[in-house]
């Protein structure tokens, strides 16, 4: 049918064949989300953006190993994010990740009345610096999996952890952050 | 799916709200880097410095006096080498068989023994020559060739290559992979013989071309006499070289009645 998205299979498969036009679709279906993972490891979005397209490359050169009906997600992300920690480690530094809010409200949100608006913003910057305020470990897992919307697999791709270990480390985070959470408040 | 959290439905609304980093456009790059990587290999350095080397190498075997130099140094004398295919045969000029196969002058066998300093062998069992043709230098190798025609004779076939029942060469230099070199075809053998104690080789198959290495070590193409089946043989000192559609026992018999 014309204009119906190629699915990733055939993308895949065609790539795998050296379709060059076939990876580079796969490249624009998944640069945001691994440019955005490994800014979540390496804190910078000049790194992240090596990383990512490091990642690109050595994924394209490991075609061969993708294996047919797979999710290409998992399999794209823990090569980016591989290559992310490998920039790290490399470098010797690691930026602190200091996630931000955008200004205003998302396009189609109800306009609130001023007042509503203030507090509003005032609880997600309060939220966002709690989240910035948690050690590396919890805020890398609270990052990947609300805010990039990892699922748990890409999320232990994503870290190098057992999927596991994702939900454990998630719990400890979440409860952590929910003390902050509970000290705001009452402070 | 457990039920989320209040904390966790606020995470949720508020990833709409995270401010990431404006995405670079990541597909130019990564394109420039996959097809560079696939010309770098043709285009490197040192490929470039193997494919000129491998034309000069080929450009110096190609010229005759560097090949037979260079198989000097290496002492590789002989080369037996498979070719997919042969050139197709082009039509004998007429005239006398001999000067349909380029073998130099005609002339008598007591006049080619006079222009030699080696003596020229007969096969006794093929009778007299039909023909005789002597080249010396500089068409021949050092110290002539001469050539025996034998027109049909009974028991064997007239080559349908040659046009002539037998030929039989003889030039100076011996039989072995030091002076002799056959250019084989598809489907060619080759097989090491003896005959009277002299070695040889009887190389049987599809139509071919010599090139021989004469006393001095040169290698000489021999590229106008297209041989059918072929025996080798070294007389000592003197290269017989009999050509024909011959059986290997009927080549022998005729190597073995030179005298």
């Amino acid at each position: 049918m014309e204009g119906r998205p190629t699915d990733d299979g055939e993308l895949f498969a065609r790539a795998q064949r050296g379709e060059v036009a076939a990876y580079e679709e796969i490249v624009h279906r998944y640069q945001q989300v691994a440019f955005r993972t490994a800014y979540v490891i390496t804190g910078s979005a000049a790194d992240a953006e090596d990383a990512a397209q490091e990642g690109f490359v050595k994924a394209y050169r490991a075609l061969a190993s993708f294996r047919a009906g797979a999710d290409p997600r998992p399999w794209l992300l823990r090569i980016v994010a591989n290559e992310a920690r490998n920039r790290v480690r490399s470098t010797g530094r690691r930026h602190q990740l200091e996630l931000r809010l955008a200004e205003g409200f998302r396009p189609g949100g109800a306009a609130p009345s001023p007042e509503a608006a203030a507090l509003a913003a005032d609880e997600r910057r309060r939220l966002i610096g709690l989240v910035n305020e948690l050690s590396e470990e919890d805020r890398l897992v609270i990052a990947s999996r609300y805010f990039l919307e990892l699922s748990g697999e890409e999320t232990a791709m994503a870290l190098n952890i057992q999927e596991g270990t994702v939900k454990s480390r998630l719990s400890r985070a979440l409860a952590r952050l929910r003390e902050r959470v509970e000290e705001s408040a009452r402070a | 799916m457990p039920e989320l959290t209040a904390l966790e439905q606020q995470l949720i609304r508020l990833a709409a709200d995270v401010q990431w980093p404006d995405t670079p456009a990541l597909i130019p790059a990564v394109g420039r880097r996959i097809t560079e990587r696939r010309r770098r290999w043709f285009e490197s350095r040192w490929a470039m410095a193997a494919a000129v080397a491998i034309l000069a190498l080929a450009a110096l075997i190609a010229y005759s006096p560097t090949r037979d130099t260079i198989a000097h140094w290496f002492d590789l004398h002989t080369r037996f080498q498979q070719l997919p295919q042969l050139v197709p045969l082009t039509p004998q000029p007429p005239g006398p068989l001999g000067k349909r196969l380029g073998l130099g002058d005609a002339t008598t066998l007591q006049a080619a023994r006079a222009g030699v300093t080696w003596n020229v062998l007969l096969p006794s069992l093929l009778g007299r020559p039909d023909e005789v043709y002597l080249q010396l230098l500089p068409l021949g190798p050092p110290g002539g060739v001469v050539t025996l025609v034998y027109a049909a004779r009974p028991g064997i076939r007239t080559s349908h290559q040659t046009g002539v029942s037998v030929l039989v060469t003889e030039a100076r230099g011996s039989v072995n992979k030091d002076f002799f070199g056959k250019i084989l075809g598809p489907g060619t053998t080759i097989d090491e013989v003896s005959v009277g104690g002299h070695s040889g080789f009887w190389i049987a198959g599809a139509p071919h071309e010599f090139f021989l290495v004469d006393a001095n070590g040169n290698i000489r193409d021999e590229t106008l006499r297209l041989a059918t089946n072929t025996l080798l043989i070294d007389e000592g000192g003197t290269i017989v070289r009999i050509e024909g559609d011959l059986t290997k026992d009927q080549a022998l018999q005729i190597a073995a009645s030179l005298s």
